[in-house]
């Protein structure tokens, strides 16, 4: 495939089919020729041959790479019968209530939060400079104080990923509230809507889609904190699993956990899209 | 609330309106009154500050100079006795139809079966008895429009303020929306403050016209041409509009409307 069509004008027949997401590709999925999730597909069996064969031919050592065959019994393995005290499933309960938990926390926070911030300039004075504070800073980095002040305990853990999480909730909820037409609101207003009304039936419900995405990328941003939160005094967990297995160099289990890790929020991501679709299908239709 | 103005009035009092960081004045004393049961259309060239009065009628702007109020008190916030309807409808993508219309009754904490009966009424009124469950996206311009001033409607205004309501629609539609507007003035006895760019549209709903120029916005015409009685007293639109009287009032008010503009 050559970079022509980048010169070609919108419709040309030529290199229609490259999977070049030019500007003016058409994002039909009826286009004829290679589909991206095709393409997707292709890439990922090539990658599971490439590790079957050098795992077969033993280019590396097992301790390593085991084989994707051992890696799947491992995983059957440990979902029947456990590791280090806990089934499969124990440890991906573990984690998921914590980061649920962390959510739970990072909503309750970070809305009112994005709220203030949308709404009123000492909102925003006040948080916005604590919140670019935040985000940038590394888990591992906050962990050890986070540890000094509150213990290893479940708090602890839970705090790690909200501190994540609040970021992205609160900044998603600020630049939905921004984004409110202010017509729609003088509309409210010349309804005889008080300054709370607004707020309750206009604001949020209009931020809302914004606010969504927020949770889906908080959600993200929290499942990938997980193995550091996991990190001190766990005795269950996904992450607990893989840094167990590592100090005994069961690198199968290593991969079979971050294997699942990646599957879990895969599915995530996607439930929470089908949320979005149901909870604000006028997103996108404005 | 005690009636001691007996006639309700919309009144703007030599108002000037200027906006931060401007050196002149947008509006320059003006003063409109509508009484109830009047129908006011403001025309004027862009920038004669029509959509600024409205603003300032609606408690959304307020005035450098001069005062504005209704019923003798004055305005300083919008409020459901003066309802809005905006040239983007403004209506609420998360609510079907029928929870648009019965917003304004939503806020002021009515039973939901109750809001849903009058709501119901009021998309009978407006000819959409229909689309009460249909969601704001799957409704066309026109049917958006008249959800607008079923919402505005609910709240019982005294007055309603309509910001361009039909310049968003097709010509087809927005010959239809006038004899709506119409009807639904008749029907309410609301007074209606509206600001539009037709010229046609203005000489069928108006009760009176008041023509602005700009630089700064001042009233240099005002217009009583009485199409909208006779409309009301049963003459067909399409009678009136033949009427040669027409025609010769839209000249008059084109050319009012044009006076001093260079050419």
């Amino acid at each position: 495939m050559t970079v022509t069509s980048y010169t070609e004008r919108p419709g040309s027949k030529v290199d229609e089919a490259d999977g070049l997401s030019v500007p003016w590709s058409r994002p039909s999925p009826k286009r004829k020729g290679i589909s991206a999730r095709a393409v997707s597909a292709v890439t990922i069996l090539v990658v599971l041959a490439v590790w079957a064969l050098s795992a077969r031919l033993q280019l590396v050592s097992p301790v390593f790479l085991p084989s994707p065959i051992a890696v799947w019994n491992k995983f059957i393995l440990v979902a029947r019968d456990g590791f280090v005290d806990a089934t499969l499933l124990q440890h991906a309960v573990a984690s998921l209530g914590r980061v649920f938990a962390a959510l739970i926390a990072a909503i309750l926070v970070g809305v009112p939060v994005g709220l203030a911030i949308g709404i009123s300039t000492v909102g925003r004075g006040i948080f916005d400079p604590l919140l670019e504070f935040l985000r940038p800073i590394p888990p591992l980095a906050y962990l050890p104080l986070v540890i000094i002040w509150f213990g290893i305990g479940e708090p602890s853990k839970i705090l790690v990923i909200a501190i994540a999480m609040l970021a992205p909730v609160a900044l998603s909820t600020a630049s939905g509230v921004r984004g409110v037409s202010q017509e729609r609101i003088n509309a409210a207003r010349s309804l005889g809507a008080t300054r709370a009304q607004v707020v309750r039936h206009v604001i949020l419900p209009s931020a809302l889609p914004l606010i969504l995405t927020g949770l889906r990328i908080a959600l993200g941003a929290g499942w990938s904190t997980l193995v550091a939160a996991e990190l001190v005094a766990a005795t269950r967990g996904l992450g607990f699993m893989i840094q167990s297995a590592a100090q005994f160099l069961v690198t199968d289990v290593v991969v079979m956990g971050i294997l699942v890790i990646a599957a879990i929020a895969f599915v995530l991501e996607f439930t929470i899209r089908r949320i979005e679709r149901v909870l604000v299908p006028w997103a996108g239709r404005e | 609330m005690p009636h001691l103005v007996l006639d309700p009035h919309l009144v703007l009092d030599k108002v000037s309106i200027q906006y931060d960081g401007q050196a002149a004045p947008a509006v320059e004393l003006v003063s409109i009154d509508v009484a109830k049961g009047d129908f006011v259309v403001l025309v004027g060239r862009s920038g004669c500050g029509k959509t600024s009065l409205l603003n300032v009628a609606a408690g959304l702007v307020a005035p450098a100079r001069g005062r504005a109020s209704i019923n003798g008190k004055p305005i300083t916030a919008p409020g459901s006795d003066r309802a809005v309807v905006f040239q983007n409808d403004a209506l609420f993508p998360w609510l079907t139809a029928r929870e648009n219309v019965a917003f304004a009754l939503r806020l002021r904490g009515i039973r939901p079966a109750e809001r849903a009966r009058r709501a119901d009424e009021l998309l009978e009124l407006v000819k959409l008895t229909d689309a009460g469950d249909k969601r704001i996206w799957e409704l066309s311009g026109g049917m958006r429009q008249r959800i607008g001033l079923a919402r505005a409607l609910a709240a019982e205004p005294e007055f309603l303020l309509l910001d361009e309501p039909l310049g968003a629609l097709d010509a087809l539609t927005r010959e239809r929306m006038q004899t709506t507007l119409l009807d639904l003035w008749t029907a309410s006895d609301v007074g209606v403050l509206m600001v539009t760019h037709g010229i046609e549209e203005a000489l069928v709903l108006a009760t009176r016209i008041v023509v602005l120029a700009p630089g700064p916005g001042r009233v240099v015409r005002s217009f009583e041409p009485g199409f909208s009685r006779r409309y009301a007293a049963g003459e067909a639109i399409r009678t009136i509009k033949a009427d040669p009287a027409f025609a010769a009032a839209r000249g008059e008010l084109t050319d009012a409307i044009f006076e001093g503009e260079a050419a």
